[in-house]
């Protein structure tokens, strides 16, 4: 069985592997640039805030 | 307006305005996400050909777009801060590169798995797709430029020369399916483009989305890429002291 056939039960049938893949993939890069850019920003802020409270 | 602009120059009001301009970019990107993906998948019908695989067009076209759009935006503004030594011109430009490569990675992804079900392969080294690969790899570029240096301006200097050279790439890419024979459709908007008003509400809904998401990723990493560079000024020593206590 391909993975077409296996994920068919899905709506959009025989094509639903390939937009499901589509979607998944962009919702994972997404998500993923979101949160690392949020995680990035509260860890420049507790690293300055580290800074100032040494001086 | 160029008062305005002067007025944006400084990093104290640039990281201001980004910070209050964050949740009118993120509401609006998850209203217009959930709407634009509620047409795309439920309201659009299928294809006449393509049936329920061209779906797959309401993430690729506005990820290509944007790709596009945001090399273009990523130049113009390395081109203003090498000329006008605007800062935060280097900044937007800066944080831009990592989101073009990923709007990047996305169009050419979702063209692969497009293509596959269309075409039969998952590439073909046709025009468009080889324009696009060589789009992220101007990306990828800048990056590793841009980290290269220590001294951020320096850093904006180089990288934002090789921008600029890159910016001949667009036309290829956006011409590509006209100038040469591919297997890569024709436009999807405009003519010969999408034919049910369904369709390109759709996809007009999904480009508005992606533009938004691009507007909330920009102000969030110019707001932590301002604080870097800033982080001995004072205001940022008070800023960064409010908004952890």
């Amino acid at each position: 069985m391909t993975m077409v056939e296996y994920f068919s039960f899905l709506p959009y049938g025989k094509y639903a592997f390939y937009v499901w893949l589509a979607y998944g993939v962009s919702a994972v890069t997404v998500i993923t640039l979101f949160l690392s850019a949020n995680r990035k920003h509260k860890k420049t802020l507790i690293n300055l805030q580290n800074k100032y409270s040494r001086k | 307006m160029w008062k305005w602009i002067q007025r944006q120059s400084s990093p104290k009001i640039f990281y201001q305005t980004c910070a209050n301009l964050t949740p009118w970019f993120f509401w609006p990107f998850i209203g217009f996400l959930v709407i634009g993906l509620y047409w795309s998948l439920i309201v659009s019908p299928a294809d006449y050909q393509q049936g329920d695989g061209y779906r797959i067009i309401f993430i690729h076209v506005p990820s290509a777009i944007l790709s596009m759009m945001v090399y273009a935006v990523m130049a113009i503004a390395g081109g203003i801060g090498l000329i006008w030594q605007i800062k935060m011109a280097e900044v937007v430009a800066k944080v831009s590169a990592p989101i073009g490569a990923a709007f990047t990675i996305i169009a050419l992804v979702t063209g692969a798995v497009w293509g596959k079900p269309m075409w039969g392969a998952w590439w073909v080294w046709d025009a468009r797709l080889t324009s696009e690969l060589i789009l992220l790899f101007l990306y990828l570029a800048y990056m590793s430029l841009n980290n290269a240096f220590d001294n951020p301006r320096t850093a904006a200097k180089s990288s934002s020369i090789l921008a600029l050279v890159g910016l001949v790439n667009l036309p290829i890419i956006h011409y590509s399916v006209k100038w040469w024979n591919t297997l890569h459709q024709g436009y999807s908007v405009g003519t010969g483009g999408l034919k049910d008003p369904d369709m390109q509400i759709a996809l007009a809904l999904m480009f508005v989305a992606s533009i938004f998401l691009y507007a909330l990723l920009v102000a969030i990493k110019a707001k932590t890429e301002v604080l870097i560079r800033e982080q001995n000024s004072r205001w940022v020593q008070e800023e960064v002291t409010g908004a952890v206590s």
